[in-house]
């Protein structure tokens, strides 16, 4: 099995007196893609500050590719790639320059800007100023620039918020991309949809505490209801029906359904993330 | 797979990019130039010449070698006026009487004469008088102490005193043909010793607003710095900075250098514009390094505390306004107040006046370098401090 990328030992954090993160650990392996999944205000933010050497944390352990993130290392800096969520570019330069600059920072001469921005369509806008780029631009833009360093770990926070369908589609295919390339991807969202597509295991935090990590089927699988819904045709009106595929008599009673002239449809009832979620946290993911 | 990176190719990177930005803000651009072109155009409108023409009132005189003595002080800038006695003298001066030219001699009226004025006469007042003694010429010519009362108007610049006791001298040394221990007295002011004679050697008011000129292009430049700081922390853009391989050290030595160079740039245009970074220009130009690091250290400061537009700009201001005041200062001859003198931008301004105006050298300058210095280091630290504090809490 191979080194975690990302390890994460019972850290803690506070802002003065008010606790954000309280004692959680995870690992995230090489190639693949952690899904955060939490409300707004539930420490997904401040773990990745942490995580990226922003903050130290007040207790707990934690290292990213092998280097402990407190000893603010230049070797681990230049293996990850984090996208904020706010749009920090340089308004005033060109995506090409903001590439250039951010490529420089890393000791890198030729960054391959048309190749980052083509993966994200915006190489016909390459020479534009951002200051002119709408918000699904910039977004984008920040994708690409979290590519520059071609980073063995990727921090993305919220990358997909507020954008519209085509925009987050592309930047999803490219979190895809760089996993399958091998690159650790912590991803934080309150999108429980972006998350189960793109999660190899989710992770639910709320008001700082880890309430479960693991993947996607089996949270389902654990917390779902295992039932099947049945609408039938009476007359004028249309009747539905759960029945529970853990009752004894459920295999006739779906039997007779198929049977039945008056079947309109029959569908599984799977548990959605959110819905765990609530159950699990006793809150919603939009708070 | 990582890159070595040295710290030097990424303060360079930042300082590149903090200068591609200052040139591309449209607003900051502007007025950069703008304050270059109208700084440097008043410069040149202004009067390079001084009037140094003053009418003095003398009485006592009648021997023609005094009288030869005379016209040497007139040829230096004195318009002199012969009065009939030091009581006419003393009235005029006290301006409880007119004087009229009337010929060789003025005619004085005391205003309770009830006399008309002489018709066509022009009015010589002098708010200077020099009251000779009789046997001034005998006594100088000799060798002996005398005195000479000196009557001067309350509102009469302190400098003018000297010139006047200047004057005496010279008139002593015309006669006598050597130095003399004359002693000038001031019955309305007590006293007045004899100093330097700056008499031909004025201020202009083009040297006067010298250090003006030059220290606002440096304050412009300290706002354009501040804004850029305090748009790099409320863009967040210095966040994205630090997950990289830079340290929060780069960042804020690449403000340092991006803040003094661009400043220090401006300020050699400016000097070079208005013909002024001679006779010292090496002196002159370390001056202004100094005063362009202490610039950008209060840059630092002023913009780690704005948090939007108007807030840098106000606490630009509230910089800018107490640092102006020594530049004023410089506009008016004599010393400057104490609390002036402790300002951070005195020595930069002091040694500006002292070297473009009155050609001083590194020896006379260097209790202006000390203290500029001084305060170039601690202006430097405070702003690195503070800044060093506002990005670590983003």
């Amino acid at each position: 099995m191979s080194e975690p990328a990302i390890r994460v030992d019972d850290i803690s954090f506070s802002y003065g007196d008010i606790e954000a993160v309280k004692g959680i650990s995870f690992e995230v392996a090489p190639g693949e893609i952690l899904g955060f999944l939490g409300p707004n205000g539930a420490g997904k933010s401040t773990t990745i500050k942490i995580l990226t050497g922003q903050l130290t944390p007040r207790s707990g352990a934690a290292q990213v590719l092998g280097v402990d993130v407190t000893t603010d290392d230049p070797e681990m800096q230049a293996n990850i790639g984090v996208c904020f969520e706010e749009k920090n570019l340089y308004d005033t330069m060109s995506a090409t320059e903001n590439l250039r600059f951010f490529g420089s920072l890393f000791g890198i001469k030729d960054v391959d800007t048309d190749g980052l921005l083509r993966r994200v369509g915006l190489a016909d806008r390459a020479k534009d100023r951002v200051s002119k780029y709408s918000k699904g631009m910039r977004q984008r833009l920040m994708m690409a620039r979290t590519l520059v360093n071609t980073p063995k770990v990727l921090f993305l926070d919220e990358p997909t918020d507020g954008l519209d369908p085509v925009s987050s589609q592309a930047i999803r295919n490219l979190i895809k991309e760089e996993a399958a390339r091998g690159a650790a991807v912590l991803l934080t969202t309150h999108d429980m949809h972006e998350a189960d597509e793109l999660s190899d295991r989710v992770a639910f935090i709320n008001e700082g505490k880890l309430h479960a990590v693991d993947t996607p089927e089996s949270l389902k699988l654990r917390h779902g209801k295992r039932s099947v819904t049945v609408r039938l045709r009476e007359g004028d009106t249309v009747t539905e029906r759960s029945v529970s595929l853990e009752d004894a008599d459920a295999g006739e009673l779906l039997k007779t359904a198929v049977a039945s002239p008056d079947l309109m449809t029959i569908h599984t009832e799977e548990a959605t993330l959110e819905a765990i979620f609530i159950e699990m946290t006793g809150r919603g993911l939009e708070g | 797979m990582s890159r070595p990176v040295s710290r030097a190719s990424v303060l360079w990177a930042i300082v590149r990019k903090d200068v591609r930005e200052y040139t591309r803000d449209r607003l900051w651009a502007f007025l950069t130039v703008f304050t270059l072109i109208v700084t440097v155009g008043l410069y040149w409108v202004l009067p390079d010449d001084v009037d140094e023409s003053i009418r003095v009132g003398v009485s006592g005189i009648s021997d023609p070698l005094f009288l030869s003595g005379l016209e040497t002080a007139e040829a230096e800038g004195l318009d002199l006026v012969v009065y009939p006695s030091a009581e006419d003298l003393e009235a005029v001066v006290a301006r409880e009487a007119d004087a009229f030219a009337t010929g060789a001699v003025a005619t004085v009226i005391r205003h309770d004469a009830g006399v008309n004025a002489p018709e066509g006469a022009d009015k010589v007042n002098a708010q200077l008088g020099l009251a000779f003694p009789d046997d001034f010429v005998a006594a100088t010519s000799a060798g002996e102490r005398t005195n000479v009362t000196v009557y001067i108007d309350a509102a009469v610049p302190d400098e003018l005193e000297l010139a006047m006791s200047s004057l005496v001298r010279e008139l002593a040394f015309a006669i006598a043909g050597q130095q003399l221990p004359v002693d000038t007295s001031n019955p309305m002011e007590v006293f007045v010793v004899l100093g330097e004679d700056r008499v031909g050697n004025q201020a202009s008011a083009r040297d006067g607003f010298r250090p003006i000129f030059v220290f606002l292009v440096l304050l412009m430049e300290m706002f354009v710095m501040a804004s850029l700081i305090a748009k790099e922390i409320q863009d967040r853009t210095v966040t994205a900075i630090l997950v990289t391989p830079a340290r929060i050290g780069d960042i804020l030595a690449a403000k340092g250098i991006s803040g003094a160079m661009s400043g220090m740039a401006q300020a050699v245009i400016i000097l070079i514009a208005i013909d002024s970074l001679t006779p010292q220009p090496a002196l002159i130009l370390s001056l202004m390094l100094l005063g362009s690091i202490m610039v950008a250290g209060t840059a630092m400061l002023a913009g780690s505390t704005g948090k939007d537009f108007m807030s840098t700009l106000f606490w630009g201001m509230a910089f800018m306004i107490p640092l102006l005041i020594p530049a004023f200062a410089a506009l008016f001859p004599g010393t400057a107040s104490t609390w002036i003198q402790i300002m951070p931008s005195y020595p930069l301004v002091q040694g500006l006046v002292d070297v473009t105006t009155y050609g001083a050298g590194w020896a006379e300058t260097l209790p202006e370098l000390g203290g500029l210095l001084a305060w170039c280091v601690a202006l430097f630290a405070l702003g690195w401090v503070v800044l060093r504090r506002k990005v670590q809490t983003l």
